[in-house]
């Protein structure tokens, strides 16, 4: 995308705020962004950080990848990926590239080395189950059910599904 | 109940309010950008089932989809969600005190933004409540957390004590003065930022400026807010003082009595304008010139956004019907 206001190089700067109410977005070039006073994007929370950041990484990335690609087991994002967008997948992201993220979060912070509020131990977390993984328990129980040819237990708990199912229509 | 932003606090002349934000993220899901709706209204409801399950908490919960884009944009304006938040929908919710103090954004850019707000500059009494209702949260829920790192968010730059505590101040006379960009750059090299509350760019509405925190790894939440809090009461002095040469000027003084003149008179303001005036009003009200309580202008000033008229009044649909309402609500107020 080009910049609005210049309509001649690339956008980088990418700017929502509310005016008159209304929500604007704005595409901006790097030059007419700090022209147009919006070369102070790295304050408050979120507001631009991930593209900045994003760029903090990329001139770190390799030039060729080689091999298989690392990824995050948990949520299966890559490193180019962190650095391409500038977002973290999850918390498992940061154990598992913690060596290559460790030079852009001191330039960043300056620091490396926490000091501050820490986390209680590990406590018991409640657990949320989702309709549809209800549903998926109560299917699977329904499938042992009539494998075992317990056919009333089925049909019980085919009703089950059908009023969890029917919720989701109303 | 009435809201936390018609007191005058401390500092009250110059600082309208402090925010304490703090950052978080469950360590058993994927951050919000990572997740589905079906997967972000699960994680909202399990952080639900804790806030709600601690007896005497007056919380409302709200799902983002269920708000109108005026009621969306107008929480914005009264600073209790991010703008960006303002324009989620499914798989985002708000949980909020009745009289709108605490405020938690739900799968926001993390997991859990909570915010506390207090009137005036009460960064203490404000990290106090956060603090509280963190350690609450805590005791139920598996937090992400890295000791090296500290509190691990989607954005880097908020690793470590994740918390962003902000000031929002009222410095016309130093913005007169044209002292701002040389007061910018000394803050920003205190791992400070400045910037306009109200629209960004270089001439902030109503000169009202949010001064935050920006380093949060390798400093600990108490020694961040007492940098922030000692620049805080060096720019209420300087501000103090250029006021107080500002109105020895005939023309500026008359600048004050004409601002009010015309705010008791019209019968149209646009935001602009209001912006302008008020923020001519509440200098004079602040140095004794004018006999109108602070906490009045203040609450205007949060009450006259555009989106929050329109909330409030079913026929104010465009700016020129916001324009009436608004000159209208400020005449009454300032009789």
């Amino acid at each position: 995308m080009l910049c609005q206001n210049c309509g001649k190089n690339e956008a980088t700067t990418h700017i929502k705020q509310i005016i008159n109410g209304d929500m604007a977005e704005s595409h901006l070039c790097s030059d007419c962004a700090a022209h147009l006073g919006y070369s102070d994007v790295f304050s408050g929370f979120g507001l631009n950080l991930s593209e900045l950041f994003g760029g903090f990484l990329g001139d770190m990335m390799p030039s060729i990848t080689s091999g298989k690609t690392q990824r995050c087991p948990k949520c299966g994002t890559s490193f180019d990926e962190i650095a391409h967008s500038g977002k973290v997948g999850c918390a498992d992201c940061y154990r598992t590239f913690y060596d290559k993220l460790l030079p852009s979060i001191q330039r960043i912070h300056g620091k490396i080395k926490h000091s501050g509020k820490t986390v209680s131990a590990a406590p018991e977390q409640p657990k949320i189950e989702t309709k549809e993984e209800k549903i998926e328990k109560l299917k699977a129980a329904m499938n042992d059910a009539v494998a075992k040819q317990d056919f009333e237990n089925a049909a019980k708990i085919r009703d089950e599904i059908k009023a969890l199912e029917g919720g989701e229509n109303k | 109940m009435s809201k936390w932003y018609i007191d005058k606090g401390d500092q009250g002349d110059i600082v309208l309010s402090t925010r304490i934000r703090l950052a978080r993220n469950l360590d058993e899901f994927p951050f919000p950008a990572k997740l589905d709706i079906a997967g972000k209204n699960k994680v909202n409801e399990l952080i639900k089932s804790v806030l709600f399950s601690n007896d005497g908490k007056d919380f409302s919960f709200i799902e983002m989809k269920d708000l109108s884009r005026i009621q969306a944009v107008s929480l914005a304006e009264r600073h209790l969600i991010s703008p960006e938040f303002a324009a989620k929908k499914d798989g985002s919710a708000l949980v909020l005190s009745a009289d709108e103090s605490v405020g938690i954004m739900l799968c926001e850019e993390d997991h859990i933004r909570l915010q506390v707000m207090k009137a005036g500059l009460a960064l203490e009494e404000a990290f106090d409540i956060a603090d509280k209702l963190d350690s609450m949260l805590d005791a139920k829920l598996k937090y992400a957390f890295d000791e090296r790192i500290g509190y691990l968010t989607q954005c880097p730059t908020n690793l470590g004590t994740a918390m962003r505590a902000s000031v929002m101040l009222h410095l016309p006379a130093l913005t007169r003065c044209g002292q701002m960009n040389r007061l910018a750059n000394t803050v920003s090299k205190l791992g400070l930022t400045i910037r306009g509350a109200y629209g960004e760019g270089s001439q902030p509405k109503g000169d009202i400026y949010q001064i935050s925190n920006q380093i949060t790894l390798g400093i600990t939440e108490e020694t961040a807010i007492a940098n922030l809090k000692s620049i805080v009461l060096q720019l209420v002095s300087q501000e103090r003082a250029a006021a107080a040469e500002i109105i020895k000027n005939p023309v500026e003084e008359d600048k004050i009595f004409r601002a009010l003149g015309v705010l008791k008179n019209a019968r149209l303001l646009s935001t602009d304008e209001f912006m302008e005036l008020i923020s001519v009003v509440r200098l004079g009200a602040a140095r004794g010139l004018i006999d109108i309580p602070i906490e009045k202008i203040n609450e205007l000033i949060v009450s006259m956004q555009p989106a929050t008229i329109s909330a409030g009044n079913a026929d104010a649909s465009n700016a020129s019907a916001r324009d009436v309402i608004r000159a209208r609500t400020v005449r009454e107020a300032l009789q």
